[in-house]
């Protein structure tokens, strides 16, 4: 179990880390892919497979897809090779999030009771529980969230297609033509 | 000696840490989205710990908010790239030093 445990937690590390050192922002996506099944493990590890199911379909499955096909949308995989990766004072935002992990979030972890009540394996939660507090005391949060995604679904066609053209539409002046190409 | 909830405690920290990293110093925005999809599951693996080292994990309170941040997490990622599509056909770039104005 502490095998896999250690062998989880260095996958998803190395796929983070990776995901923000490459330069090809495709391999980046590829690397963080990797992350994201290394953190399905780490669900299942701790018991919550229904949670683990949905990561790989959603994550793995829809929000890697999209990523790629936005890189293919837009531009040039690698950038100016001239350029560095890094944003101008990259040092000083490396600086401060190593300061916060080693001087608020490790001193805070390590004052947390570390040994647990529950072993595992010892309770045996299942998809059929979920379900049933998902309809009884949760049905007004699963429709809000079904609002929402709908919402977002019609807000991203607007953002990516509607948007555009009615500027378009409106920054053209009268006396020229609507499409200079044509 | 077996898993504890340090172990999950300390390295969701770590992820955290490694996302925050990337989107405070990558300039390529499709990085910044990616990174704050490292910050959100770290923060998911943080909930599930919690949830399974609880004294009652039958009331499935950390698979629930789990869930409930995937899909909001979905929804800002699925609304994120459709920005991006929109600021690279306004701006011709999405190099984030690039894009200073607001007005063209």
């Amino acid at each position: 179990m502490i095998v896999a445990f250690y062998l989880l937690a260095l996958i998803a590390v190395l796929g983070a880390g990776l995901a923000i050192t490459l330069r090809n922002v495709v391999h980046a996506v590829f690397s963080v892919l990797l992350f994201f099944s290394a953190l399905a493990g780490l669900f299942l590890l701790l018991l919550a497979e229904f949670i683990a199911a949905v990561q790989v379909l959603v994550y793995i499955g829809s929000v890697g897809i999209l990523m790629l096909f936005a890189i293919m949308l837009t531009t040039n995989v690698v950038g100016d090779p001239n350029r560095p990766v890094q944003s101008r004072g990259w040092v000083w935002g490396g600086l401060a999030v190593v300061a916060l992990l080693a001087g608020v979030l490790l001193p805070i972890i390590s004052r947390t009771g570390g040994q647990s009540p529950t072993p595992l394996s010892d309770f045996n939660p299942s998809v059929k529980q979920l379900g049933l507090v998902l309809m009884d005391p949760y049905f007004a949060s699963l429709g809000v969230i079904a609002l929402l995604l709908t919402a977002g679904l019609i807000g991203a066609v607007v953002a990516a297609t509607g948007a555009s053209e009615a500027d378009q539409a409106k920054t053209v002046p009268e006396n020229r033509p609507r499409f200079p190409n044509n | 000696m077996g898993l504890t909830l340090h172990h999950f405690l300390i390295l969701s920290a770590i992820l955290f840490s490694i996302g925050l990293v990337g989107a405070l110093t990558r300039r390529h925005i499709i990085i910044m989205l990616i990174c704050l999809e490292i910050m959100l599951n770290a923060a998911n693996l943080n909930l599930i710990a919690f949830w399974h080292f609880s004294s009652n994990p039958l009331l499935m309170h950390g698979p629930l908010f789990t869930l409930f941040a995937i899909a909001i997490a979905a929804t800002e990622a699925a609304l994120g790239l459709a920005l991006v599509l929109a600021i690279f056909r306004h701006y011709k770039t999405i190099d984030l030093e690039s894009i200073r104005d607001l007005k063209e």
